[in-house]
């Protein structure tokens, strides 16, 4: 094993992310209690009931609503099927917390329902009819409109590769197209749709913004609190031991089910492009009626909800500095999807050339980052910086680098490297398997060095894998609220911390504008980039 | 030429850490617009530059215990003596708002030699006239919110409010903490629904038929009834009263926005300053406009809004120092968590 300059820049990059990881993990053994026993396990039991079931009920919906609609516009020709194709990825463009918001707004009494009410059926008392979208029902729902998209586009890409032949099976065997649905295509697809789940999953255990907003005992908001409200180290380190364990969980069932998928078509060999089914009628209504719900129910009326409370309290349009948020969001995005691009990329070079265990091993517990939330990975690494300035920095007389790492961009963008690196790593990685090995050794024997191969041949070749993991990440930024809240810099706001403050100071109204900035933002990079999330063919 | 512009950016972000002026740096957690027009004015006149660092309460302690004695927080301003009083138990605090300025301004009830109250609000019932008659409120007390006549007709704030928490922490003091057990057993008995919302949802909530009463702070109605929420919740405001609680004995429970100065702060005379600057009668009548609070300097009338439909001679509770409820904060939480107020 040679030791060389790839070797150790992989080395040293998942090292760095591992070490706020660690941190977390080795604070189970601290304690530091001091808060009633009894109300403790009061609270544990709810933490953990209230995330299973906003987990349940959040993969049931995401479920449904993705594989769903994907399933209609990957079989059917309906109206506007190649509409919404694109259209149901823009949900990502709505942070849980802002469908939140929006949520709020329209259904609390004397909210915009009622206003509609009022001024189509005159005055009247209509707020004890209006249905209330609040506390965990609310959560669920924001959660899922905003991150069934994960599933759908998973779904999605998992149905264009089944070949027509296996549909044709089904019909020879006579199979109705629900039976169809149920035993040959569901079935085929399975490795694709947990994979999407399993995302959801991740993102709703570790969802911070919208749980915060209706205030709903998780076990990440209980680490938060626990941590924060009441410096129960111990306590907050028992839930991140339950919450770990879950995401573990999430972990192995994704893998056995990857492990158990028999349903390996050759893509290459009898490949039969599938014929599209056309809708008519009532059917083609109702294909459509069900797609334009989801599209209205996840993108639009958060949208309008937003745009609404911008028109009518427009002087909170005025009150915002929305070039310095806009450069401030910028400038945080391309710093970090610049670093987590180049580091990304010289540690997948360098497992490519090394195929060394060690560094494979630590490859792989680096990217767990992403399973992490946000609110305990910022804490961790405040925790982590100031333990390793009183204890190493101060003792050697240097001066406090404190405020080099917290409250600074640097430091920022360094968490958000940690808990995005996994999207870096494995978007790159999924590029680089397609790229031969022999490629690498026909242009070792052209004489080219590793620098030269990496910088003229895989770069180019990448590139399509590059931009993609580029706009990932910054849909990512954009949205990120924990991170930000708590490392950001004095007098440094981005949209989303905007948003969150005015929500949380009962200023609703004033949060619609920067959360309006911050949707139609997100959907230009969105629509940007749909070609690459939405690719029809086997590239 | 590209690796010189990255170690150009990389350096820019470690050099931008360690600007140094005069200035003051303060951990907000009262975001209201009023607020940042103060500082403006601050730094116009002093010549002080005011750097915020905005973020929810919990957040900006905890950053400020965790960078010790390095923070480079100068003044922590939040909305709640209970946070205050926490964070002094904390050890994160330090004395030195003594002047004479701060001093004469402040009652001693309303701030420690290390927070003290920059405006003051009271935590009050409102209650439907149409349903609420005047006899059932007639001498009402906080302790009243337990009397089983209100089963079904009150709404309040979730336990994690750090509002409800002081006013427990206050009740615990006055009336003991076994007392305030079954007190807030009671209360959770008398609950109209699972609390939700914020203070403002409350008060809509009695507007709507929901409840017949509510807890809330004061300046929420005046808020609503100023037209800067819509016209749907000014129209609600006018639908529903405000009573002072408490008015035969102690008085009605009242709480503070607080300036606390942090320990190890920087630039310690200028968050001195600050806090002076924000008890002037300008500072105060600007805050009394905008936020609808008390003002906490005497010689400062209260907005007309709040004058009009509050009312303005309330006994105020003066004895009740605002240091108990940080000091009874984990009782309460306590209490409220066994009776099993969500």
């Amino acid at each position: 094993m040679r030791i060389n300059f790839w070797y150790i820049s992989s080395f040293i990059i998942s090292l760095f992310v591992i070490i706020p990881i660690l941190t977390v993990f080795s604070s189970f053994f601290e304690s530091t209690s001091n808060y009633y026993q009894v109300l403790k396990d009061t609270f544990l039991m709810e933490y953990i009931s209230n995330s299973l079931i906003l987990l349940v009920s959040v993969l049931i919906l995401t479920f449904l609503i993705g594989t769903g609609s994907a399933y209609l516009v990957s079989f059917f020709n309906f109206p506007f099927s190649n509409f919404f194709k694109w259209a149901l990825i823009l949900s990502f463009a709505v942070p849980p917390y802002i469908y939140a918001y929006s949520l709020t707004a329209f259904f609390e009494n004397y909210g915009t329902a009622y206003t509609i009410l009022k001024n189509l059926f005159g005055e009247g008392n209509y707020n004890q009819s209006i249905p209330k979208f609040d506390g965990l029902l609310g959560a669920v729902l924001s959660i899922s409109f905003s991150l069934y998209a994960y599933v759908y586009i998973l779904a999605r890409a998992s149905f264009l590769y089944q070949s027509q032949n296996i549909i044709d099976l089904g019909k020879n065997l006579g199979f109705t197209k629900f039976k169809a649905l149920y035993s040959i295509i569901l079935p085929a697809a399975r490795p694709a749709i947990v994979a999407g789940l399993s995302l959801v999953a991740m993102e709703t255990l570790a969802e911070f913004g919208a749980v915060d907003f209706f205030s709903i005992n998780t076990l990440t908001t209980g680490i938060y609190n626990s941590w924060i409200a009441f410096d129960d180290l111990a306590f907050a380190n028992r839930l991140s031991f339950f919450l770990l364990l879950f995401i573990f969980a999430l972990f192995i069932l994704e893998n056995l089910s990857r492990k158990n998928a028999k349903y390996h078509f050759n893509t290459k060999a009898g490949f039969k492009q599938k014929e599209k089914i056309q809708l008519l009628g009532k059917k083609g209504f109702l294909a459509f009626s069900f797609c334009f719900l989801i599209f209205f129910l996840s993108f639009l009326f958060p949208l309008s909800q937003m745009m609404y409370w911008t028109i009518k309290f427009p002087e909170n349009l005025f009150d915002l500095n929305a070039l310095d948020l806009l450069i401030n969001t910028l400038y945080l995005v391309t710093l970090s999807s610049l670093m987590l691009i180049i580091f990304g990329l010289i540690s997948n070079y360098g497992n490519r050339v090394n195929k060394n265990k060690t560094l494979n091993i630590l490859s792989t517990l680096s990217i767990s980052g992403y399973a992490i939330p946000g609110v305990i990975l910022a804490v961790a690494f405040i925790t982590f910086v100031a333990w390793f300035d009183n204890n190493l920095v101060k003792n050697l007389g240097f001066v406090s680098i404190k405020k080099v790492f917290i409250g600074s961009i640097l430091g920022l963008v360094l968490v958000y490297f940690v808990r995005f690196y996994s999207l870096a790593y494995n978007g790159i990685k999924s590029g680089y398997e397609k790229i031969n090995i022999s490629v690498d050794e026909s242009s070792y024997l052209l004489g080219y060095s590793k620098r030269k191969t990496f910088m003229n041949i895989h770069i180019p070749f990448l590139r399509n894998s590059l931009l993609f993991v580029g706009i990932l990440v910054s849909l990512e930024i954009i949205r990120e609220l924990p991170i930000t809240l708590i490392l950001r810099p004095f007098n440094f706001e981005t949209f989303a911390t905007t948003a969150y403050i005015s929500a949380s100071e009962d200023l609703l109204e004033a949060a619609a504008v920067p959360s309006l900035f911050l949707i139609l933002i997100a959907t230009f990079f969105i629509i940007v980039t749909s070609k690459y999330i939405l690719r029809d063919n086997n590239e | 030429m590209r690796k010189i512009s990255i170690i150009t950016l990389i350096f820019s972000v470690i050099a931008s850490s360690f600007a140094i002026a005069d200035e003051v740096n303060v951990f907000n957690a009262r975001h209201y617009k009023a607020d940042s027009e103060l500082y403006s004015k601050f730094t116009n006149m002093t010549g002080i530059k005011v750097n915020l660092i905005n973020g929810k309460s919990g957040a900006l302690e905890k950053r400020i215990i965790s960078e010790g004695a390095d923070s480079s927080a100068d003044l922590y301003i939040t909305a709640d003596a209970g946070r205050c009083g926490a964070m002094d138990a904390k050890g994160a605090l330090q004395g030195g708002l003594t002047s004479a300025a701060i001093k004469d301004a402040v009652p001693k009830s309303f701030r420690t030699n290390k927070w003290v109250g920059i405006a003051k609000r009271a935590r009050i019932i409102y209650y439907s006239p149409e349903r609420v008659t005047g006899a059932e409120l007639s001498g009402m007390t906080y302790e009243g919110l337990a009397d089983p006549k209100w089963k079904g007709r009150l709404v309040i704030r979730k336990s994690s409010n750090i509002y409800n928490k002081s006013l427990v922490a206050s009740l615990i003091k006055n009336n003991g903490k076994a007392a305030t057990a079954a007190w807030a057993e009671g209360v959770v008995a008398n609950m109209a629904r699972t609390p939700t919302g914020n203070d403002r949802a409350q008060i809509m909530a009695v507007a709507a038929g929901e409840a017949d009463i509510a807890v809330a702070n004061t300046y929420y109605l005046a808020l609503m009834l100023s037209g800067k929420k819509g016209a749907e919740q000014q129209e609600a405001a006018k639908k529903v009263k405000a009573f002072f609680p408490n008015q035969n004995d102690r008085g009605t429970h009242m709480n503070v926005s607080c300036a606390a100065l942090v320990k190890g702060a920087p630039n310690k005379a200028n968050a001195v300053k600050l806090v002076e600057f924000l008890l002037t009668p300008e500072s105060q009548e600007h805050f009394t406009n905008n936020t609808f609070e008390f003002p906490m300097i005497d010689g400062v009338s209260p907005s007309p809004l709040v004058v009009n439909n509050l009312g303005l001679d309330f006994k105020q509770d003066m004895k009740t120092k605002l240091a108990s409820y940080g000091k009874n904060q984990a009782a309460a939480v306590e209490v409220m968590t066994a009776a099993g107020w969500k």
